[in-house]
């Protein structure tokens, strides 16, 4: 069976079969990684970034900062590129046409083909993808802690991660995903994009995603699913912990506030960069990738501080040709409580604004902090009683990341040994 | 709006405000669920948000410091009960 995913192209698989790899990565000259690029290793080789085929090339890297396309014209609104210092390229005598094995947890990873060693200016770069050069913008900084060359060439993933759990059950390739929707009978599948614990704001912006997404289709099967994607990367202190985001979105399938047959909780390993509208597009594009037919897209979608409009998000989708993305934008407006109708409500509905009580998740990890229980219509008793649980069993005692956490946490996946 | 701290108010919060006579304090915000709002000048929002790093300005939704340290909440909550008083944040400062 032939996938295809964005831009047309064959969905991406590059995973070399363990006889061969031993073999393949004989004399190469290691280099280690951080968990960034071996996130976006585990990403590429998979296809979640198809048609990336390896980390982008100068050509790529400016077409995507000055026209939001890749070299060969496949639209791609944000540079992965595997940076490494010139002392590092002098040291291990570094050349174009070499192969590097990428080793990561102390263990091979991946062989990276050098088709290009580049500088790139990286305050451009940062300008032309987050519209400012401001170091507080988190994308902005991560684009200045590079170092100073980039090596552009194709991946070649030589030890599969090990997926731990509790996240191994949530983890597919996006064939994997492909298939289990067409197990479910799934024909439209709409995605939430999530790095938080659902409130019921978010219980009713993939409910409401979920009736949009469906529309026509008749209703006595069920055709229409929503695939919740959780993002999982680098974490920051007071973030909600992995673990309590993953499983809680579980749990409210679990917990009957979605059918069974309808909702699917998943995860994709990406490190944010909090692009705003430029973010929403490479989310469109990897839920693309996984199969989906429709994407949610609320207020500040990927958005950080007051660096975009909260609706540039939406807009952005109206300067995309068609064709050009092969995923529709679900474009929605926020849930609020409002007391007079007595119940969570769409804004773009509800016409008690002067009374309505907005929250949002920082509002509710808030309150959460503050050691006191959100009532049900804000916050199902099952949710807060699993991020309790999930404090104790992986938190060391919080449901936010703390410095503990982060030096002792449990990883997300590991590498095999591997004999070679 | 002003910029406010939202000290969400549960049974034994509320059970010292009653205490010290302060029931009234505590507003309904969200479905049932009581808060009082402690109010900050910009110069103080700033100042709060350097001396707890993990805390963060909700400017969007609520133009609330959110995500304090419990510890930090539970003093400026004790402040507001001794001094019978919203009026707290620049006693509360002074020692940061």
């Amino acid at each position: 069976m032939t996938y295809i995913g964005h831009g047309g192209k064959e969905i991406v698989e590059r995973v070399l079969e363990p006889e061969k790899a031993a073999e393949a990565i004989k004399g190469l000259t290691p280099v280690p990684i951080r968990g960034q690029i071996a996130r976006e290793i585990i990403d590429i080789a998979y296809g979640f970034f198809t048609p990336l085929e390896g980390f982008m090339t100068r050509a790529d890297v400016e077409g995507v900062c000055n026209e939001m396309k890749l070299a060969n014209g496949v639209l791609w609104p944000i540079p992965i590129v595997f940076d490494i210092s010139t002392e590092e390229i002098n040291e291990k005598g570094i050349k174009e046409g070499d192969k590097l094995l990428l080793t990561y947890q102390d263990k091979p990873m991946a062989i990276l083909e050098v088709e290009e060693i580049f500088t790139y200016d990286k305050q451009e770069m940062a300008q032309k993808v987050y519209g400012t050069t401001e170091d507080k913008h988190p994308g902005v900084a991560r684009t200045y802690n590079y170092k100073d060359k980039f090596i552009g060439g194709k991946i070649t993933l030589v030890n599969p991660p090990k997926i731990n759990p509790p996240f191994d059950e949530f983890f597919f390739t996006p064939k994997q995903l492909r298939q289990k929707f067409a197990e479910k009978g799934w024909q439209r599948i709409v995605a939430h994009q999530t790095r938080n614990v659902p409130h019921t704001g978010h219980e009713w912006l993939m409910k409401g995603a979920w009736l949009s997404t469906h529309g026509e289709l008749p209703v006595e099967k069920t055709l229409t699913g929503v695939l919740v994607n959780a993002i999982i990367g680098e974490k920051r202190k007071g973030d909600y912990i992995d673990e309590a985001i993953v499983l809680c979105h579980d749990v409210l399938r679990k917990a009957g506030y979605f059918r069974e047959d309808v909702h699917l909780t998943s995860i994709t390993l990406w490190d944010m960069r909090y692009a705003g509208p430029k973010e929403a597009v490479f989310h469109a594009i990897l839920r693309s990738n996984l199969g989906l037919t429709h994407h949610m897209f609320g207020r500040d979608h990927a958005g950080v501080g007051t660096y975009y409009d909260p609706y540039d998000a939406h807009r952005i989708f109206d300067q995309i040709p068609e064709g050009a993305l092969n995923i529709k934008p679900i474009r929605v407006l926020a849930w609020w409580y409002c007391p007079i109708c007595g119940e969570v409500t769409y804004s773009g509905l509800c016409g008690h604004k002067e009374h309505s009580q907005n929250f949002s998740g920082t509002l509710i990890r808030s309150i959460i902090q503050d050691g006191v229980k959100p009532p049900r219509l804000i916050f199902r008793p099952e949710v807060f009683d699993l991020i309790m649980e999930c404090a104790e069993k992986y938190g060391f005692g919080s449901a936010f990341v703390t410095d503990r956490y982060l030096k002792e946490r449990n990883p997300v996946f590991s590498l095999p040994d591997m004999k070679y | 709006m002003s910029i406010t701290i939202n000290i969400w108010i549960n049974e034994e919060r509320y059970e010292k405000l009653q205490k010290a006579g302060l029931a009234s304090m505590a507003e309904e915000a969200l479905a049932g669920l009581k808060v009082i709002k402690v109010p900050c000048t910009e110069e103080q929002k700033d100042k709060v948000l350097k001396v707890f790093p993990t805390a963060k300005y909700d400017s969007a939704t609520t133009r609330s410091i959110e995500l304090l340290p419990r510890e930090v909440k539970d003093k400026i909550f004790d402040l507001v009960v001794e001094k019978q008083s919203m009026d707290v944040m620049e006693d509360f400062l002074k020692n940061y």
